[in-house]
């Protein structure tokens, strides 16, 4: 549960997912309705000049979110956003991460802005996401 | 070519002459099924998005969608689309899914959407730019998810780009 008063820079406890399995990308595929081949048809990706299908984005972006709800409660989400600054691959273990960092009040609320990223296991960003939330 | 330009980008494959395009809103049914299922692959943990039972005692009617819950919704208004012959966003653009990445995903709340609900859809063309001297191309599409009598429930902002280099 969210402190009603996290301070500036307080971390948010971190998740993790994966690793990507060709299986996972198949599922979301299927859960989310994005039926774009790139992410499921290794034939399609290679005549596109890739050498492997590639994890969908919005795959990512909604594990990243998991980090704010399971801080904040689903309910108290006002914004959630991410940009995809590098492709996640098969196999790709996430590590995702938040930090408190701007406390601010609109529309009568107590608000916080979380500052989100993930980084898969060999360093590299994946998504940098923003999210508000208002605060208990 | 300079950086964002709005100039025409010989490589490009958007449709450019779609910019200030909407797509007329179409309805769709929240399915609980499927937020289990949408739920599940992400590995939710909140039970406003996994329990029935929990999400009433919180004071719900029902399960809650998950923040990129929208990615569903716009998938079954794009089938409802093409079963009625109309255009979906990606068509009217020009999308080609070899050379297409997600650039940017932007949400804000303004209310919950529930198991249940019909919700409807409708989508703006909101602009066109270049990156790295016409490498890159970029569009803008703005979304809203309004409920009849709840009014919006979300606003989405989304860039897609495709890689020409």
């Amino acid at each position: 549960m969210t402190s009603p008063d996290p301070a500036i820079g307080t971390d948010l406890p971190e998740l993790q997912y994966g690793p990507v399995s060709r299986a996972t990308l198949a599922l979301y595929a299927g859960a989310s309705g994005d039926h774009n081949p790139i992410h499921i048809d290794l034939d399609f990706a290679k005549k596109s000049g890739l050498p492997d299908v590639f994890a969908q984005g919005m795959l990512s972006f909604g594990v990243l979110s998991r980090v704010v709800t399971q801080w904040a409660g689903g309910a108290q989400l006002r914004e959630f956003g991410a940009r995809f600054v590098s492709i996640t691959q098969v196999h790709d273990l996430l590590t995702c991460t938040g930090k408190v960092i701007e406390r601010f009040d609109q529309d009568g609320e107590r608000r916080a802005r979380i500052e989100l990223i993930a980084t898969a296991q060999d360093g590299r960003q994946t998504l940098l996401g923003q999210a508000v939330v208002a605060l208990p | 070519m300079t950086e964002g330009t709005a100039a025409a980008n010989p490589k490009g494959l958007f449709r450019r002459d779609t910019k200030g395009e909407s797509i007329a809103p179409i309805t769709v049914r929240v399915e609980r099924g499927r937020i289990q299922f949408f739920s599940q692959v992400l590995g939710e943990g909140d039970p406003l998005f996994t329990d029935v039972a929990a999400a009433r005692a919180a004071g719900h009617p029902d399960l809650a969608a998950p923040p990129s819950f929208y990615m569903v919704l716009e998938a079954l208004a794009d089938d409802e689309r093409r079963r009625r012959g109309e255009p979906v966003a990606a068509a009217l653009i020009g999308c080609d899914f070899r050379y297409l990445l997600h650039g940017d995903e932007q949400y804000s709340y303004d209310g919950l959407i529930y198991a249940g609900d019909e919700v409807a859809l409708s989508t703006r063309v909101v602009d066109f730019f270049d990156k790295k001297g016409g490498a890159m191309e970029f569009v803008v599409l703005e979304s809203l998810v309004t409920h009849v009598d709840r009014g919006v429930l979300l606003r989405s902002k989304r860039t897609l780009l495709h890689r020409l280099g």
